[in-house]
């Protein structure tokens, strides 16, 4: 049983960074440089107003972010084009490190951008917010510059469902985090509980938190990292912000039931690494679902690899690139 | 030519440079929703964003409308005004949040009036880029209430209390760049109800249909005969009414406008309607009312007035064909106090009043410029009698 302590005081609201002029101060003291990450897949829609804003705010006005970085998985839409003619810094994924095999998901990028971007903090925001305000990165960042002993901070919010083309709802969303990992944290980890929306896709760090994790190429990113952070550094060095309102696109229930899979297979997966849990018999990779065409019954096959990258600093040339002896 | 107007060009691309700051001001901005008479949260963000900019001061009038200023070099000369409406046609519950391609920003509003007030907003920031200074100061006015029954409630409060006379004034709008309004017609906006309640259906032989009897409003309405000269029109404009399909209509609207360039014009037409609709009412013994949304009054600067030939000289310097026409906005509140106005487009667009309304994002920045040598003009004198 837990006793919520940590709750009380390493839960933040982003308005309470909201002075920038000050967190510019302490990150020029601090002589620290931030970088942004948006990891994006067919976001053509939303990345344009994400960079607009994010620089116009962060960078144009208050000299926060460094660097605006994209790394594309490939997208089939006009997502790279639109990014460069914002004048983002767009890298397709697969020409980062190309000594190594390539690989397509969000864990891929996330851990690509540690080689290509500069910054001492790293902030990671998903390109798919319809509703994008600076906050989403000065509130990560907030923890990080001013709470001693902050070194990884993630983001919670309500989060409204866009429902068809105009109307908006204003509670749901979350479900993957209170069907699957919720009940998972409260078996075996009953005090990451506290952290109130531990799948979120918006979370900062130091670099030398990032780059020593192990990175899931797929969805289960987020699972991974939020474990081994506490495993290593222990919950103490994590923070959580209130962002608010948060609108992104909608998934339909067989893709949320392929992303719990696969953070559930990341969640095993550490049990096991911890010596939590023992299998007696290798898991299965794949996710069996099934659909009715016309009077048959048909499985539809989804296969994940649980493929990880090693932590980033373990890459000599990464170690090479940031003169790592 | 003026040096200042043959600057313009020039000036297109140091604007295009603040990008990113006057698309984040339309977007931040127009995505609070902002329904006529539920402005706060809007006037709120308008606010934060002048000061954001950089403005001098900012405060609100006493009814609510946001002011910025950005003060100018010479304390004895009036401010010149600024406006942009901050209310747009779309309840709270339609999806405000816009987005962003290479070339345009799509979303409920963003047309009418969202590029307005972000440009409003983003003018102190973009003067201080450019370097630019006035000997007037700016009086940057998002103004509350404008649309359908709000009537131009903020604008006409804020220039019958301004305290000192005002020099001249802009008025901006989202679309067609090239527009350049300097006369407004007269005009009523009026709405016709008609309620049947059932009771009184079913005690009459022949069942009266609101619908039905709005129709024979409609064609009592178009046999009324309007002279060539001043010229006048009736645009009806909105009908509402019924329940389904097999249910005769117990309540129909009917809205219409009335323009003319001649006040006295659209006031005899007005009272005609009234009696055909207290005719119509009597004749069919329903309950037909009529009520007037809004009204304004004929007002123009002439064609050959000194801040209209410069804003035709600012447009030309600028590649863009005026275009005159008149305007039914906040322009005639100010053309009727006797302050010179015009109303400027910033930009090109379509689905003006739609959901997926769409602006063009490169015109912009020519439209803000025209804006700025406007200013600029009435800066110099131009509109001072």
């Amino acid at each position: 049983m837990t006793d919520n302590k940590w709750l009380s005081t390493h839960t933040f609201h982003y308005s309470q960074f909201s002075d920038l002029a000050r967190l510019v101060q302490i990150k020029q003291e601090k002589g620290l440089t931030i970088s942004l990450c948006l990891p994006t897949l067919n976001e053509e829609k939303t990345i344009a107003k994400e960079i607009v804003i994010l620089k116009s705010e962060l960078m144009s006005r208050y000299p926060l972010l460094d660097e605006i970085v994209v790394i594309d998985s490939g997208s089939s839409d006009n997502t790279v084009k639109v990014a460069r003619s914002f004048d983002a810094v767009v890298y397709p994924a697969d020409e980062i490190l190309p000594a190594y095999p390539a690989y397509r998901g969000k864990g891929e990028n996330l851990w690509k951008a540690l080689y290509v971007t500069r910054g001492d903090i790293l902030v990671y925001l998903d390109a798919d917010i319809k509703n994008i305000h600076h906050r989403f990165a000065y509130g990560l960042l907030g923890p990080l510059l001013t709470v001693p002993g902050i070194r990884f901070a993630k983001a919670f919010y309500d989060r409204p469902i866009a429902i068809g083309k105009s109307k908006v709802r204003q509670t749901g969303g979350g479900r993957v985090t209170e069907l699957v990992i919720r009940p998972m944290l409260s078996l075996f980890f009953p005090e990451l509980t506290q952290i109130v929306q531990p799948l979120s896709g918006e979370y900062a760090g130091f670099r030398d938190i990032f780059e020593r994790i192990p990175f899931p190429i797929g969805y289960g990113v987020e699972t991974s990292m939020l474990l081994d952070i506490c495993e290593t550094w222990g919950l103490d060095v994590i923070a959580q912000v209130d962002l608010e309102r948060r609108v992104h696109r909608n998934q339909d229930t067989k893709a949320l039931g392929r992303m719990s899979f696969v953070v559930l297979k990341t969640f095993l997966d550490r049990l096991e690494r911890l010596g939590l849990v023992e299998f007696r018999k290798q898991l299965y990779n794949q996710m069996l679902q099934y659909q009715l065409v016309q009077d048959r019954i048909v499985p539809d096959v989804f296969e994940i690899q649980g493929l990880e990258r090693p932590p980033m600093i373990e890459i000599a040339e990464y170690r090479e690139k940031r003169g790592i002896t | 030519m003026e040096r200042h107007v043959e600057a313009l060009p020039a000036m297109v691309d140091r604007i295009c440079a603040l990008r990113d700051i006057i698309i984040a001001n339309i977007v931040l901005i127009g995505q609070v929703p902002a329904p006529t008479f539920q402005e706060k949260q809007r006037c709120q963000k308008f606010m934060n964003r002048l000061l954001e900019c950089e403005v001098d001061e900012c405060t609100t009038d006493g009814y609510r409308n946001p002011l910025g200023i950005v003060r100018g070099l010479d304390p004895a000369q009036p401010p010149i005004l600024v406006a942009a409406h901050l209310d747009t046609h779309f309840s709270r519950d339609v999806d405000h949040d816009f987005t962003i391609t290479e070339e345009r920003i799509i979303g409920a509003g963003v047309l009418d009036n969202s590029v307005g007030v972000g440009v409003l907003a983003s003018l102190p920031l973009i003067l201080k880029r450019l370097g630019v200074r006035f000997q007037s100061d700016l009086l940057l006015a998002g103004v509350i209430q404008s649309l359908g029954r709000g009537n131009l409630r903020g604008m006409r409060h804020l220039v019958k209390t301004w305290a000192t006379p005002i020099r001249g004034a802009v008025c901006i709008e989202g679309v067609e760049l090239g527009r350049l309004n300097y006369y407004a017609d007269g005009m009523i906006r009026g709405e016709v109800t008609c309620r049947i309640d059932e009771g009184q259906k079913v005690e009459m032989r022949h069942q009266p249909n609101a619908i039905l009897v709005l129709h024979e409003v409609i064609n009592q309405i178009l046999e009324i005969r309007l002279p060539q000269k001043p010229h006048c029109h009736i645009i009806i404009g909105k009908i509402a009414g019924g329940l389904e399909h097999g249910i005769s209509a117990y309540e129909a609207e009917l809205g219409f406008e009335i323009q003319s360039n001649s006040d006295r014009m659209v006031k005899s037409v007005f009272a005609d309607i009234a009696d055909i609709v207290t005719g119509i009412g009597h004749e069919y013994g329903v309950e037909l009312t009529l009520e007037t949304i809004s009204n304004l009054s004929a007002a123009r600067l002439r064609y050959n007035h000194p801040l209209v030939k410069a804003a035709g000289t600012v447009m030309e310097t600028l590649g863009l064909k005026p275009q005159g026409a008149p305007s039914e906005s906040e322009l005639s509140i100010l053309l009727s106090r006797r302050i010179p106005a015009v109303t400027l487009g910033l930009t090109r667009g379509e689905n003006f009043h739609q959901i997926n309304s769409a602006m063009e994002i490169a015109p912009m920045f020519t439209g803000i410029a025209q804006v700025l040598g406007v200013i600029a003009a009435i800066d110099r004198g131009l509109a001072d009698d």
